[in-house]
């Protein structure tokens, strides 16, 4: 499914915006380094290894992982693999035309791939069954469900919230030779969280709805890992920022990841309960 | 004769690229191929720019051919209907050339064919009537030296530079002609019709093609001399 | 010492942190387009071309009061070590997208109304930050068009490779490094047009990583402000 766009922007909910804006307000009341209510619901698909289910105000994405064998890369023998894949659906906004992933879909699973990826979440050595022949892979399938603004963090939390809560059948080689099944969890190392914040006129918001996003100049995803460091980045957005905005960004997002870490720690505690 | 003292106000050509500034504090609108930011003057294109007190002019030495009301261009038939032509001006957008400006007002697609008139292919000399940024230029041929041209070689040269082509009251264009004993017909579209003998015509390209490639240089009059002297013998 | 920098400080391939490769652009190398540029960037052989801003087809696609921009990001089969299949990747499409976003905050799209301008950059042999080469040698053609722009953009990587902050990644120090951050820039408008970065960056790493970016893109600027030159007004100055 890819997003069809609506190009033309509505100027006077941009006029009306960037006057809130200077007040430091948005439309919907929060202040601008405000997240939307989040919630995070674990374990939702039961065929899954993992599940997620993820609303940031209207935005609600699910995300499943799978747990299957295959053969790892020639370059990397001792590794298990990591595949993220998202999808818009075509009911999950007026503006979505049927059809393969487009380019927006395809810069969601890169960008919560190379998010999981660079922060090394998932110790992808210990998923190795025979080195070079046979690993474990890691299906990690986004769906949006429904759109309203950052699409980036709400699949990014799902994806992570999905990974934390997953587990398979680990095959292990007993003593006397013979192959032991077992579950286990999937090893992970660390909470990785993505910030996205947009910049209209001199202001930067952080978790733009869709309504935001719509007369947004640029927009800036990062990611990153428990010890506040960055490990992922995009910049989106068709107009320039400057070093300044961008340096502010990445110190609003530091202190806004340390929040949601906490909160995703929280519910994944008490789901294992 | 002039009296008394006299400030004569020397022309500095600089060479500018999108994005230099020509100016920190400029006031009203921003002349052709620049933009302000806040009182800032930049320029958006590789060109030569000439500042005069506050008169600044920047002459672009590439892009496309922006139609203008009044402007005399050269084109072709792509298409046609029951009520007009389609003509390709080499411009971002198609013109149309009204079926009623070639049979007037008592025009009817009944009783009149426009291929009797003109055929997909045939150039055409006209004259743009009209054209805004939401509508296709509109053409005349209603006019001494519009209508079809029958013969001449087409020549292309970047819009931008037919000003070089043409000279200071149409010097250079008439240094090319008597070399090489041909007519130009220029149209400020960029499309040149060469009309003459063929070695004429073959010269007059060469020269046509020396101005695309020499064209911010001062001493181009002196080139285009040299060469029609040299092969045009 | 690490693997990639020896003791006096000197990366593989000779350079130290601050420098980039060689660079080499050429302004103007397929005559049928519009406009087009051709660049060398250590390994990396890269052409854009440009056509237009021209009538938009299918008709719909076309925007009443501005044009819109089209970018086909693509690498040749031959262009990397091992066969590339042709057939546009998922990486491909996403160089596709960001570069399209980096163009479009520099092309005046207003003056083009209801138009279509189409950007394709090919590959013919890859190295480490071939999008950064590819978004200069983008804004060397579209200059060469003459497409109104508000300012040229350069591109250039900066990276972190054995715990240091470097200059422009070659392709063996993106593979073998901590991290890979290309960035584009308007140089005039002292804006940051493209950004993605991969890796682990301490905050105060991040910041000096950008810093680098930005002095290693007014170098690039400098030479591709010497290649529009030399294409447009001849190597001699003349007064």
């Amino acid at each position: 499914m890819s997003i069809k766009k609506s190009p033309i922007i509505e100027n006077l909910r941009k006029i009306q915006m960037i006057e809130l804006l200077s007040k430091e307000k948005r439309l919907d009341g929060r202040s601008l380094t405000d997240f939307r209510p989040i919630t995070i619901k674990v374990g939702v698909i039961q065929k899954s290894n993992g599940s997620a289910e993820v609303s940031i105000g209207n935005t609600k994405v699910v995300a499943g992982v799978k747990v299957e064998t295959g053969t790892p890369f020639p370059d990397t023998p001792n590794q298990g693999l990591l595949v993220v894949n998202a999808e818009f659906l075509p009911f999950s906004s007026a503006l979505i035309e049927p059809g393969p992933p487009d380019e927006d879909a395809i810069e969601v699973s890169r960008v919560v791939d190379r998010g999981i990826r660079e922060s090394q979440m998932i110790d992808l050595n210990a998923l190795v069954i025979e080195p070079g022949k046979l690993v474990y892979c890691v299906f990690v399938d986004i769906s949006i469900l429904n759109m309203d603004g950052n699409i980036f963090d709400a699949a990014f939390l799902s994806a992570v919230s999905a990974l934390l809560t997953t587990s398979f059948e680990k095959k292990v080689v007993k003593e006397d030779g013979n192959i032991a099944v077992q579950i286990c969890k999937l090893p992970t190392r660390c909470i990785p969280i993505s910030v996205t914040s947009i910049i209209i006129g001199d202001s930067i918001l952080v978790d733009p709805t869709e309504e935001e996003e719509s007369v947004q100049d640029s927009r800036l995803t990062l990611t990153f890992n428990d010890y506040g460091y960055l490990c992922a980045g995009q910049k989106g957005g068709s107009m320039g920022m400057s070093r300044e905005q961008l340096f502010k960004i990445v110190d609003i997002s530091k202190a806004k990841a340390e929040e949601l870490r906490i909160f995703v720690k929280k519910v994944i505690e008490n789901a294992q309960v | 004769m002039l009296h008394g003292s006299e400030i004569i106000m020397v022309l500095v050509r600089t060479k500018v690229l999108p994005g230099d500034l020509l100016h920190d504090s400029y006031q009203g609108q921003p002349p052709p191929h620049t933009y302000k930011l806040g009182n800032k003057l930049l320029s958006l294109k590789v060109g030569l720019v000439e500042i005069e007190g506050k008169e600044v002019k920047l002459i672009p030495l590439a892009g496309p051919y922006i139609p203008r009301v009044n402007d005399f261009v050269i084109g072709k038939i792509i298409d046609f209907d029951a009520f007009s032509w389609d003509v390709d001006i080499n411009s971002i957008y198609t013109a149309h050339l009204p079926a009623q400006d070639v049979f007037g007002r008592d025009f009817s697609p009944q009783t009149h064919s426009l291929t009797s008139q003109f055929k997909v292919g045939d150039i055409l000399a006209a004259k743009i009537i009209s054209y805004d940024r939401t509508k296709d230029p509109v053409l005349t041929v209603r006019d001494h030296g519009l209508g079809k041209i029958v013969n001449g070689e087409p020549v292309k040269l970047s819009p931008s530079k037919i000003p070089r082509l043409i000279g200071k009251k149409g010097s250079m264009a008439k240094i090319i002609e008597s070399k090489t004993k041909t007519k130009l017909i220029i149209g400020q579209n960029g499309v040149i019709i060469v009309q003459g003998p063929s070695e004429g015509i073959v010269l007059a390209a060469k020269a046509i093609r020396l101005i695309e490639e020499k064209a911010h240089l001062p001493s181009l009059t002196n080139m285009i001399n040299e060469l029609l002297t040299r092969e045009g013998g | 010492m690490g693997k990639l920098i020896d003791e006096n400080g000197i990366r593989l391939d000779g350079r130290r942190w601050d420098e980039l490769r060689p660079i080499k652009i050429e302004i103007g190398v397929i005559k049928n387009a519009d406009g087009s540029a051709y660049i060398e960037f250590g390994r990396n052989k890269i052409i854009a071309a440009v056509y237009g801003p021209r009538e938009a087809h299918p008709k719909h696609l076309a925007l009443p009061d501005r044009a819109i921009v089209r970018c086909r990001y693509h690498m040749a089969p031959f262009s990397t070590e091992e066969r590339k299949s042709p057939q546009p990747s998922r990486r491909e499409i996403e160089i596709s997208l960001v570069l399209r976003r980096a163009m479009e905050s520099a092309i005046f799209l207003e003056e083009y109304p209801r138009s279509i301008i189409d950007v394709f950059v090919e590959v013919l042999q890859s190295d480490g930050g071939s999008r950064c080469a590819s978004i200069t040698a983008v804004s060397a053609a579209l200059a060469d068009s003459g497409i109104s722009m508000r300012d040229l953009i350069v591109g250039c990587a900066v990276g972190k490779i054995d715990g240091q902050i470097v200059l422009d990644l070659s392709d063996h120090e993106d593979k073998e490094g901590e991290g890979d951050m290309p960035v584009a820039y308007m140089p005039n408008l002292d804006k940051i047009v493209l950004l993605q970065f991969d890796g682990i960056f301490s905050e105060e790493e991040f910041k000096k990583a950008i810093d680098l970016a930005i002095l290693g893109n007014k170098k690039v600027y400098e030479i591709l402000k010497r290649a529009l030159i030399e294409k447009y007004f001849g190597t001699v100055d003349e007064k």
